[in-house]
């Protein structure tokens, strides 16, 4: 081991001594910093990483929809299917009811599932929180969580439903509502579609919507390994113009972008903390370089060059980075793994479990730290503590060492 | 000429201070043969520290000529296997014992084996610290640390040894012990030692005796 290298690490963690003030200061500093930026950007990922998980978990990668209704879906389904990448394909149809139960209505968004092909797509039986998928028949319905508790639903209770067709019928008719048994309750953990989504057959949904055997829309599962965005241009080549598939990128790209630059401008802002410790590092590593003035003419008068004095102290920059960064990756990999009992016990102290579900519609924090963010926060931290020793090294390697012995 | 470990001739070294020149050293010359040991004195403020930074290579000159061993390469990589010295402030390095300060001289110029592991052992045994080894420079006295910093210049098996008032910290009793070991141990290891000292008992000790009186040797 080169001197510089042994003399800058027993100066950080001197042996058979208390950690010195100066280490502990800038190691936690930094530390505070790459904690902070690992648990904002693992919770910041976790939604753009949950929305996505949801999206697809209840339509796929990607749909097809069209201007207007598709007709001959089995045709499409099958055509689409053959494409190379796509693992299965289920047709939708989707769209506003009103639905009452006991004079209380509610006004739930519809889809209308294609029960022969919809395990191909997505596996939605594992969200049923009580009764099953395989028990929805053309005269039931299954409810979202939030619909039912609105409804005040239980298991087996009969829902009349409502269609936007019936206003269409002539004045003077009685508009005798669908009746259908609930043989299921829902939920997929993203406060929006729990609130209020009504599912049923193809069939009943076609029925209510009055579309006969066309479809809305085309739900398609990507194969695993295969890239969304070409299967996507891939099912489009050989549609025909009015009919497009859309990736779920396509589909929420504003929102993407918006949560991808939230991320970007608190990684920014965040940044400016691991700044601040570097400064701080760089101060303190100053003050030492004068303490230990005519140590430095010392090991000048010992051979010691001038580049390798410069060295020692860069590396007391470096080593605080090293051991900064790593505990602050304990830390905040630690705060991350127990971020939904802090949020309890936070909201537990001051209230609003409620209104923080709705706010982010999740009722859990989620988490999912993009590697690309962790090297660009470990890379950042490593590099400005570095920078930060290097003043100190460069004001140490300018003393002469015939002044610094002098320097009494 | 052959056997001149050190050979400074016209040295001269001047000061600016504000628009003060202070003409420390005018012309000093000095040869020292192998083995010898010199001793140096001179009022305070008379340019003994100035001098023997010059003849450590430290810093250089604004007239005159210095040679080790004949060569005038007197750069940072020879002058640590060339010489070793001692400071009246000892100059440890607090976070290091006294067995890694010791090792340090020899660190800085090569690699640490159990071979000079053992030398540096065998060192601090020779200036009677071997129970003390572990020690941290604050743990030990002031006689002690000095005695450290001896076994720090000899580390590196050095031809020449400069020591600037050595016991200038140290009361009466323990700085002679000091100077003793030191001239002891130079005797022994056939090392050349240039000693500054205040002390005339000290100075007495050595083979040759000089004085620096108005930038000269008198
Ligand atoms: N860098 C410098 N700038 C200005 N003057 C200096 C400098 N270095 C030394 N001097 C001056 O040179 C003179 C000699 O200093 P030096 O330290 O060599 O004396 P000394 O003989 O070692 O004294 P002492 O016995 O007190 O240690 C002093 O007057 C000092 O003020
Ligand atoms: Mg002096």
């Amino acid at each position: 081991m080169p001197w510089y290298l042994y003399l800058a690490i027993k100066q950080l963690f001197p042996t058979g001594r208390r950690f010195p003030f100066f280490t502990a200061i800038s190691v936690v500093s930094v530390s505070l910093g790459v904690a902070l930026l690992i648990v904002v950007l693992g919770v910041m990922g976790g939604f753009g990483y949950q929305i996505r998980a949801m999206i697809t978990d209840t339509e796929g990668e990607i749909q097809i929809k069209s201007r207007g209704l598709i007709s001959d879906y089995p045709g499409v389904v099958k055509k689409v299917a053959a494409v190379p990448g796509v693992a299965g394909a289920t047709p939708y149809a989707a769209g506003m009811l009103m639905v009452q139960y006991q004079n209380k209505p509610a006004f739930p968004q519809m889809r209308g599932l294609d029960l022969a092909s919809i395990d191909r797509v997505v596996s939605l039986g594992k969200f049923v929180r009580i009764g099953s998928l395989e028990a929805l028949d053309d005269d039931s319905v299954i409810l979202s969580g939030g619909l039912a508790d609105a409804l005040g639903v239980r298991l087996g209770a009969m829902v009349d439903i409502y269609t936007p067709l019936m206003l269409a019928k002539k004045d003077g008719e009685v508009i005798l509502p669908r009746t259908a048994r609930v043989v299921g309750i829902l939920e997929i953990g993203h406060q929006q579609l729990d609130s209020s989504t009504l599912y049923c057959t193809l069939r009943m949904a076609q029925d209510l919507y009055g579309l006969g055997r066309d479809v809305h829309g085309i739900n398609l599962r990507v194969a695993p390994g295969a890239r969304e965005e070409e299967v996507a241009a891939r099912v489009n080549a050989i549609l025909p113009d009015e009919v497009r598939a859309f990736s779920w990128r396509d589909s929420f790209a504003d929102f993407l972008w918006v949560l991808q630059l939230e991320k970007n401008m608190m990684m920014f802002v965040l940044l400016f903390v691991v700044l601040v410790a570097a400064f701080l590092t760089m101060s303190l590593l100053l003050v030492l370089v004068l303490k230990k003035t005519r140590e430095i003419g010392l090991l000048g008068a010992l051979g010691a060059s001038r580049r390798q004095i410069a060295l020692c102290f860069c590396l007391q920059g470096v080593g605080v980075g090293v051991v900064g960064t790593g505990l602050g990756l304990a830390l905040g990999f630690t705060v991350l793994h127990f971020r939904n009992d802090l949020v309890r016990a936070i909201t537990h102290l001051t209230g609003g479990q409620e209104l923080l579900a709705r706010f982010y519609q999740f009722s859990e924090l989620p988490e999912h730290l993009e590697n690309r963010d962790l090297a660009l926060i470990v890379v950042s931290a490593l590099v400005l503590s570095t920078l930060a020793g290097i003043i100190p090294a460069v004001m140490a390697a300018r003393l002469k060492p015939v002044e610094a012995l002098r320097s009494e | 000429m052959s056997n001149s470990i050190l050979n400074a001739s016209g040295i001269v070294k001047t000061f600016l201070s504000g628009d003060r020149r202070i003409e420390v050293l005018r012309g000093v010359n000095l040869d020292v043969a192998a083995g010898e040991s010199i001793s140096i004195r001179g009022e305070s403020g008379s340019g003994k520290s100035t001098l023997l930074h010059l003849l450590a290579g430290l810093d250089a000159p604004d007239a005159g000529t210095l040679t080790w061993e004949g060569s005038p390469d007197t750069g940072a990589k020879r002058r640590a296997a060339f010489l070793g010295i001692v400071f009246q402030s000892f100059y440890l390095i607090p976070e290091l014992d006294a067995l890694q300060n010791v090792l340090m001289a020899r660190r800085i110029v090569g690699h640490i084996g159990s071979a000079e592991r053992d030398r540096a052992k065998e060192l601090l045994k020779r200036v009677g610290l071997a129970e003390r080894m572990d020690h941290l420079p604050t743990q030990l006295s002031g006689g002690e640390r000095q005695r450290v910093a001896v076994a720090r210049a000899l580390m590196n098996a050095p031809r020449l040894i400069l020591a600037d008032e050595p016991t200038g910290n140290l009361d009466e009793h323990t700085g002679s012990a000091v100077i003793e070991l030191l001239l002891g141990l130079c005797r022994e290891t056939g090392t050349t030692l240039v000693l500054v000292t205040h002390n005339a008992d000290h100075a007495a000790k050595c083979g040759r005796q000089l004085v620096l009186r108005e930038g000269r040797f008198a």
